[in-house]
């Protein structure tokens, strides 16, 4: 079941509307693609260069709050996200773009308390009146997922290909915050997500279905029982692996981290997957040309320029 | 009337070392519930199979099966919402728990994650001898309501990944059970039961969120973070890794703008954890050869200040 949030409603023509010039775009990175996973970071503004779009980044931007400050208080992560909203309405944009599910999702559930409820728009307008600033209520938080597909579209995309995979099976990973729950998300079905099978497809690769692309690869409880965490990798890589998966491609670098990190870890009890995992825009990049050499694919633990040399995609 | 055909898992634990399916057909109008049409089949064609049933309502918690891999209410899904390719109907056990016989499985873990809690008001006086009653507000009881309408189905606990791989966890729904009692005003063992269910494992939730598909719209994920907020307020088991992570991401967040990764990590481990800290370095060490560490220190956001001054405002708890 899918439901749609008002501010979604109006995709379509806006998207429209806005094809004549140069897309330009309120860009949220977020902390990890600023800290561990810079590769994310750069992938990201090649691949808008690539796009034909302008990816303004909101560099005031706090960070969303994750599933964490939320333990915290229960408001937090709401005025928070309305600072980072009234940041995008100063510069005369409504959207603002993420590339990590989990900001995805939480960023979402902010901003739907924010337009559904007068109360807690009100709440955090007070506070954000002690510097000056309002939140009118005007953002919608999407991520460059849904991007490519509303905006750029499949067949576009397509056509912009100039180095297709090569039938490259490709396991897609969503993780959990860009589709749960769909009361916050609801772009597409969680239960059937199909966007990254889209895009794997448009690229030239196909993509690999397993039961473990909509289960979570336990990011959150790292640091709190790592040996479970890594079950949770292992379990899914498994998964992925059985069905013939050669590499794996995820929107969210939490996931990443994850993914490329444990995999390792939880061969002991779940084998060696040693599955490759790439980071949304670094694929679509490659396949749009951008030079492998600047998509910092030397960054990951699993080196995925191993299967790529395989299949012949570079050399 | 249509053609209803289900495939359905067959096991007998005493009797079979592996399972196998059977494919079942019976004629029902398209609208009947996968239950109702399990109950014909077992009427008119193999009375041996074997689920749990009692409501046919969504009331008692019995149903709770795995369709076309889809763990739901067998009483609360029609035939006609879940045919797959094959045009059948699949029906198997829940997962996270042993199977039994059929469709009927193992519910001892779940049952005993309950009992656990002590699932029954424990007022402070309630030795005391009075003859008054004990009033609850609306708006206190308005938190209850909806955990109170958990039919203990068990729906959330099989879609759980943590329970996939960690049977100690407690699991969503008692966690949601635990708040029922921890936030109700008549209750007098708070911290005990904070105290409690931080020992089974409170803060291994992964916020996957997978238990949001609760028939009963507890929404089991919500009320575990009221918990964590609980504890944190009244300060129950603070030395755990889990408040611990969840002060120092709040920590950083105030100071920095962002969540500085290196002294999330020192804060949640402890700075002086030199186990725990070797622990988790050799994957530190295995990003640190690719040039993949988090910095030492985050630079501070432009206008920290604001950030800083939201975080005031609320009297959001740091340390
Ligand atoms: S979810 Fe992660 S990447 Fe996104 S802002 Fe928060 S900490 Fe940063
Ligand atoms: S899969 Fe894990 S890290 Fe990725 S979004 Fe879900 S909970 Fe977060
Ligand atoms: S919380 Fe919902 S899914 Fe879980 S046992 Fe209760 S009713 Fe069932
Ligand atoms: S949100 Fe937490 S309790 Fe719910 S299914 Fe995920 S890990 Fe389990
Ligand atoms: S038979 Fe009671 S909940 Fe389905």
């Amino acid at each position: 079941m899918t439901t749609l949030l008002p501010e979604d409603r109006a995709v379509d023509s806006h998207a429209r509307s806005k094809s004549a010039e140069m897309r330009k775009y309120g860009f949220f990175p977020g902390c990890v693609a600023k800290e561990s996973c810079k590769e994310l970071f750069n992938s990201t503004m090649l691949l808008a260069d690539a796009l034909g779009i302008e990816l303004v980044e909101l560099t005031a931007a706090s960070c969303c709050g994750a599933s964490v400050v939320n333990d915290t208080n229960r408001d937090i992560a709401r005025v928070l996200n309305a600072r980072t909203y009234a940041q995008a309405e100063a510069l005369g944009l409504d959207d603002v773009i993420t590339i990590c599910s989990t900001c995805t999702g939480h960023m979402r559930a902010a901003n739907k308390e924010l337009l559904e409820s007068p109360e807690h728009l009100g709440q955090a307008n007070a506070i954000l009146g002690k510097f000056g600033t309002a939140y009118n209520g005007t953002v919608r938080v999407r991520h460059l997922l849904w991007l490519l597909i509303d905006d750029i579209g499949l067949d576009n995309l397509r056509k912009m290909v100039v180095r297709p995979l090569n039938g490259l099976k490709v396991a897609p990973f969503y993780g959990c915050h860009i589709i749960r729950p769909e009361s916050v998300n609801g772009w597409e079905s969680a239960r059937n997500p199909h966007s990254l099978e889209d895009v794997i497809a448009a690229l030239g690769g196909e993509p690999v279905d397993y039961a473990g692309k909509t289960r979570c690869c336990g990011f959150h409880i790292q640091l709190e029982k790592e040996d479970v965490a890594a079950n949770m990798v292992g379990q899914n890589m498994r998964m992925a692996k059985d069905h013939g998966a050669e590499a794996v491609i995820t929107p969210c670098p939490l996931c990443h981290l994850a993914l490329d990190g444990y995999q390792q870890d939880a061969a002991a009890r779940w084998g060696r997957t040693d599955l490759p995992t790439f980071h949304l825009p670094q694929l679509v990049a490659f396949a749009l040309g951008v030079p492998t050499d600047r998509l910092g694919l030397n960054k990951h633990l699993i080196d995925p320029r191993t299967i790529m040399v395989e299949r012949e995609l570079i050399s | 009337m249509a053609e209803i055909k289900l495939d359905v898992f067959r096991y007998d634990e005493g009797v079979d070392a592996v399972p196998h399916r059977d494919l079942v057909t019976v004629d029902l109008p398209e609208t009947t519930t996968v239950l109702d049409a399990l109950e014909a089949a077992k009427a008119q064609v193999d009375g041996s199979i074997s689920f749990r049933r009692s409501c046919r309502s969504a009331i008692c918690g019995s149903c709770a099966m795995n369709i076309n891999g889809v763990t739901a209410l067998a009483c609360k899904t029609p035939c006609n919402t879940v045919t797959n390719e094959n045009g059948a109907i699949s029906v198997d056990p829940m997962p996270n728990f042993q199977p039994m016989k059929d469709l009927v499985v193992h519910m001892d873990p779940f049952w005993d994650k309950y009992t656990r809690l002590k699932p029954y008001l424990q007022p402070a006086d309630r030795d005391a001898d009075h003859d008054r009653e004990r009033r609850v507000s609306p708006e206190d009881m308005k938190k209850l309501v909806a955990v109170a309408n958990c039919i203990m189905c068990a729906t959330c606990y099989a879609l759980c990944p943590v329970v996939s791989v960690d049977p100690a966890f407690a699991g969503p729904a008692a966690i949601a059970y635990a708040y029922r009692f921890i936030e109700d005003v008549r209750d007098g063992r708070r911290d005990q039961r904070i105290a409690q269910i931080s020992e089974d494992y409170l803060w291994l939730c992964a916020h996957c969120y997978a238990c949001s598909y609760c028939p009963k719209h507890v929404d089991p994920h919500d009320r575990i973070v009221d918990v964590k907020r609980a504890a944190i307020k009244d300060r129950v088991m603070m030395n755990e890794r889990g408040p611990r992570h969840a002060l120092v991401v709040s920590k950083t967040i105030k100071q920095t703008g962002m969540l500085a990764e290196t002294e999330v990590i020192l804060g949640t481990v402890g700075r002086f954890n030199i186990v725990g800290l070797l622990k988790t370095a050799p994957l530190g060490l295995r990003m640190a050869a690719k040039g993949k560490m988090p910095p030492p220190f985050v630079k501070p956001i432009p206008k920290v200040d604001e950030v800083r001054t939201i975080f005031e405002s609320l009297e959001v708890p740091v340390s």
